[in-house]
């Protein structure tokens, strides 16, 4: 599954399981709090049934 | 009048249905089956000899057959080779676009070949030889064989051929430069136009693969993750020497136990983007300490203790969708069940 900040070229090139990160520069965050929001939603990602070019958000803190 | 040469499957060249897809490579004389219908369609093009092979003699024999097909071929001295058209039958397309690319690589004969856009065909022509859509079950045939026709005249006329929607041919995967009639700008506003009264056109082609998403990872609790990044992630001091920018591989690192990626043993070489805040803290491109934390807490079974790393920065598509393959060659021998990918 493929964490990035820019979803909409993601699904473009056909990217099935997206989950987006905050930004270019980081997209497992700044901190190791942000980080594991976005890792536990990636890991709840790969094991739900999606549909293709699905992007999930990251729940802010 | 040019020779061509047509090559068909078992059952298109009347040798049989399935019972028959065991046959190894025989010549016919002069056009059969669509032979007739496309020889019909030639202008200053006649069909020599039809080269005929079973699907299965084909995919199972490839090596023989292909010798076999090419030295048949050689004999007619052709100008042209025509294959096809094999619709959405994956056996027939591959055999066809192998027949044709080899022809046309070994031989320098031009070639071409027609079939639907997701037969797999498609992709064992390589780009090398030129493919005409057609639908993806016989019924096709009446509108599929005009326009083999028109390729086939364009391709032995010696002139350059235009882009693929003019000709009628799927494209091959790679942009030529050429002088365009307007400015940029122009062309912008043309197109917003023609948008505007209903018609969506672009100067840049799609082209990229769609697969389905795989089915759900049923426990990650008890599954193999491994991480794998484009954000140019490497040991610090970069020693493979990956590009900054249009990468022509990728580089694997053993995590050796590592629990996080940490500043100063590695960095970040990825020329797309500004990596001050990545090299400060590189789990912030491939999160090994948050990974590492989950699972020590069982909510991951383990991780892969090898993580692979390019630039995906001016990569063209074909590149990345080598890259892609051989990666997810290696992690699926080594058991990985999930992968987190980042990018930037």
């Amino acid at each position: 599954m493929f964490v990035t900040s820019l979803p909409t070229i993601a699904t473009m090139v056909g990217a099935n399981r997206i989950v987006r990160g905050p930004a270019i520069t980081h997209p497992f965050g700044l901190d190791e709090a942000e980080r594991r929001r976005i890792v536990e939603r990636a890991l709840e990602m790969l094991e739900t049934d999606v549909e293709p070019t699905t992007v999930w958000e990251v729940d802010t803190a | 009048m040019v020779r061509a040469v047509h090559y068909l499957n078992q059952f298109f060249a009347g040798l049989g249905g399935e019972e028959a897809a065991g046959t190894p490579p025989i010549r016919l004389e002069g056009p059969v089956g669509p032979g007739r219908g496309l020889a019909a369609e030639l202008h200053g093009i006649e069909i020599a000899a039809t080269l005929a092979c079973g699907d299965d003699y084909f995919g199972e024999h490839e090596e023989e057959a292909l010798a076999h097909l090419l030295e048949l071929l050689d004999a007619e001295r052709p100008d042209l080779l025509v294959a096809g058209p094999a619709f959405g039958s994956g056996r027939y397309g591959f055999a066809c676009a192998r027949f044709s690319r080899t022809a046309a690589k070994r031989l320098g004969i031009p070639a071409l070949t027609a079939m639907h856009e997701e037969n797999p065909g498609v992709a064992a022509a390589e780009g090398v030889v030129l493919v005409v859509p057609t639908s993806v079950n016989v019924a096709g045939m009446r509108e599929a064989l005009p326009r083999v026709a028109r390729l086939a005249e364009a391709l032995v006329s010696g002139r350059e051929l235009g882009p693929p929607a003019e000709e009628g041919y799927l494209p091959r995967g790679f942009r030529r430069n050429e002088i365009a009639g307007k400015p940029g700008a122009e062309r912008a506003i043309d197109l917003l136009l023609a948008k505007l009264a209903g018609e969506t056109r672009s100067e840049v082609a799609g082209g990229f693969d769609r697969v389905s998403p795989p089915p759900p990872v049923p426990e990650v609790s008890r599954a193999l993750l491994a991480l794998v990044t484009e954000a140019g992630c490497v040991p610090q001091g970069n020693p493979d020497r990956l590009p900054t920018i249009r990468a022509q591989g990728w580089l694997r690192y053993q995590l050796a136990g590592a629990r996080t990626l940490a500043s100063g043993s590695y960095e970040s070489v990825h020329g797309g983007f500004d990596v001050t805040l990545a090299n400060e803290d590189p789990n912030r491109l491939v999160p090994l300490d948050t990974v590492s934390a989950l699972a020590a807490e069982g909510r991951i079974g383990r991780i892969h203790d090898v993580f692979y790393t390019t630039t995906g920065n001016g990569t063209p598509v074909a590149a990345s969708t080598q890259f892609g393959r051989e990666i997810a060659a290696e992690l699926t021998e080594a058991g990985v069940e999930a992968v987190l990918l980042s990018g930037t």
